[in-house]
């Protein structure tokens, strides 16, 4: 019984193993391959790059292809490229904040403070409101693409950030979270600090956002990590190449410069990475205690 | 300092629920009123009320001299323990207690010196740097009072406030309760479902029963005299024995018939007795277990079998069956008999109370 135990376990853990490498290997090979040289990237990728050229057609698989995950040599020459000879990659790595930045901000601003009115006050308006919030939120986001655009239009916004900005600050999914995690917070907490002189702002700020730092860190983590990565947003909104993020600019320089792809890969891997490691436990209790995941 | 006072106050809720009806007290600055019943009688509904946490749907409430009605809870100057603390979880048991003086601008130097004085008081001036997550539920309910009382309010509420607590704990925090209310020389109204809480803690006591006030008096006067059989069940551990009788008159000297045994009663129960009933008319007979007298074989009383003893250490809650039903008696624990035993029960006539079967009213 003991063995056969062991053994389910262990076969467990293998598959858990499987699943781990499958997803941590690519990225692995993304930051090792960064640090490779050119020539030696070439030895391993040439063959489908040089295809890709001179055919003009997409050949992402080679036989010719050799995953490599140590390099020969260290070499920190596409981070040279990247950061000092290109400034268009770091242009768009500022394109990419400054988008991304302000909505996250805003976004939790406007979510905790809806998700605090939908924790106090009851009835049925609010009621109608909130379920409207949980049936946007099933939506994908293509859904709301057309509307979005038409919108921009109106408001003379095409082409500019704000077209981006201000839809996304408006997110059902951060509110969803924000207030199923505040309503955990017990009514008499929210009673003693107003009967200790508190106002409605301040019961606000001084006791109910405190408490909800971790559900806060949550969607700060999900929405950056979700506006970091947006592509059809600024493909569709922003005709402007200029000002486009590194998520759309990405795949233009697969084609080309497998070894600059790397290293921009890697760059832009790390504000998520970051932040991920820097609030994963904050993550996990708010999404948890919050009792949804994102969709 | 200042009295409360609820003049026909009356709570009903949207959903049409009458938690509180037609409730009218007067409570004297100092005193320490205890509204007891059980759940959903409305004394916790009451007590918000009186702390602005719920609205008033008729009637007025004053504290002091100044109707409160609309007066939101912040400037009423009152303070309140709740029933599970109600501490702020991200701040230490220092800011937790500065929280009310913080919140109304004092000087850093006067939270500083009011904290620090209070959590002396309470016994807890070590904790103050740690968080109510590190603390047992008898340091949190210091803290809870230590951040009520350090404003100096008007009006102290407190909504079951050691209902968490373990059974020992109880009783060492009642204790520390009676001491602070020494201390403190405030008003006091205190919220609670168990009696002994009201017993030893209120200078009056209010009885309440669906949104109704029951009684309102000291806790020896509703002890001894109930206003009515739900009083007389619901004060009292183990409670008053309510018993199936018929009164009868017979020349001018009232008895009760219990199982066909006559207890007469005695002059001053007559005289009552007079105006309210109209013997012969069955009644309900309420007699406390400490009251009930064991006698020795052979002498005339209730004959009874002894079906149940209950011993709980000094004392033995011994449960009698007779005739009509079955009473508790509660004996010193060497006088208890052994299960199964015949029982001969006295039933002193100053012990005994009438009740009308219908309303429940006492008719003595």
């Amino acid at each position: 019984m003991k063995k056969k135990r062991c053994f389910s376990r262990g076969a467990l853990f293998i598959l858990a193993l499987l699943f781990a490498a499958g997803f941590v290997l690519p990225t692995l090979l993304t930051v090792t391959n960064s640090f490779m040289t050119e020539s030696e990237l070439n030895a391993n990728y040439g063959q489908v790059f040089s295809s890709t050229a001179s055919s003009g057609s997409t050949t992402y698989l080679s036989e010719s292809v050799t995953l490599k995950f140590i390099p020969d040599k260290v070499s920190f020459s596409q981070y040279i490229t990247v950061l000092f000879r290109s400034p268009e990659y770091l242009l768009k790595f500022w394109n990419s904040v400054i988008l991304t930045l302000p909505i996250v901000l805003v976004q939790l601003g406007f979510a905790a403070v809806s998700a605090y009115g939908f924790t106090r006050w009851r009835g049925k308006v609010r009621s109608v409101i909130f379920f409207s919030y949980v049936i946007l939120m099933l939506m994908p986001y293509q859904v709301t693409l057309v509307p979005n655009y038409l919108v921009s239009e109106k408001l003379g916004l095409l082409g500019t950030r704000w077209a981006i900005i201000f839809p996304g600050i408006f997110a059902p999914f951060s509110v969803f979270l924000l207030t199923k995690f505040m309503r955990r917070i017990p009514v008499s907490l929210i009673e003693a600090a107003r009967l200790e002189g508190a106002g409605e702002w301040k019961v606000f700020t001084r006791v109910c956002l405190p408490q909800c730092r971790s559900a806060l860190y949550s969607v700060a983590i999900l929405t950056f990590i979700d506006n970091w990565n947006m592509v059809e947003q600024p493909l569709i909104l922003l005709s402007d190449a200029s000002k486009q993020p590194l998520s759309v600019y990405l795949s233009e320089i697969n084609t080309g410069e497998v070894g600059v792809a790397f290293a921009v890969a890697t760059i832009y891997m790390i504000p998520s990475l970051l932040l991920f490691l820097h609030g994963e436990s904050y993550l996990a209790e708010g999404i948890a205690y919050s009792g949804s995941v994102k969709g | 300092m200042a009295g409360v006072t609820l003049r026909n106050v009356k709570k009903v809720y949207e959903n049409g629920v009458e938690a509180v009806q037609d409730f009218s007290l007067e409570i004297a600055d100092k005193e320490f009123v205890v509204l007891v019943g059980p759940s959903g009688c409305g004394k916790s509904t009451t007590l918000r009320m009186i702390a602005g946490l719920e609205s008033i749907t008729a009637g007025e409430l004053y504290i002091g001299d100044r109707l409160v009605n609309a007066v939101p809870p912040k400037d009423r100057d009152i303070s309140m323990v709740f029933q599970n603390y109600a501490l702020f979880p991200h701040l230490t048991v220092y800011e937790n207690m500065a929280f009310p003086l913080k919140m109304r601008h004092f000087p850093k130097r006067v939270i500083d010196e009011k904290v620090t004085e209070a959590a002396a008081m309470l016994d807890i001036s070590e904790l103050l740097k740690r968080k109510p997550k590190a603390l047992s539920g008898g340091q949190r309910q210091r803290v809870a009072i230590g951040r009520a009382i350090v404003r100096d309010p008007s009006v102290f509420l407190m909504d079951e406030p050691l209902s968490n607590l373990d059974a020992k704990l109880r009783n060492q925090m009642r204790m520390e309760l009676v001491a602070l209310r020494e201390r403190v020389q405030t008003t006091f109204v205190y919220v609670t479902h168990d009696q002994i809480e009201a017993m030893t803690l209120g200078d009056r006591i209010v009885v309440m029963r669906d949104g109704v006030i029951q009684q309102v008096g000291s806790p020896d006067d509703v002890y001894a005299h109930p206003a009515n059989a739900f009083v007389a069940g619901f004060i009292g551990t183990p409670q008053m024995n309510l018993l199936p009788a018929e009164l009868r008159c017979t020349g001018g000297i009232y008895s009760v018939s219990l199982s066909g045994v006559s207890l007469p009663l005695g002059a001053e129960a007559g005289r009552a007795l007079a105006e309210r009933a109209a013997p012969p008319q069955p009644v309900t007979l309420g007699i406390r277990p400490e009251s009930v007298e064991l006698l020795s074989a052979g002498a005339r009383g209730l004959p009874a079998a002894l079906s149940f003893a209950e011993r709980l250490g000094g004392s033995v809650n011994l449960h009698a069956a007779f005739g009509a039903g079955e009473l508790v008696l509660s004996v010193p624990a060497e006088r208890a008999p052994r299960a199964g035993s015949a029982l001969t029960l006295g039933l002193p006539p100053e012990a005994i109370r009438l009740f009308d079967p219908q309303s429940g009213a006492s008719l003595f």
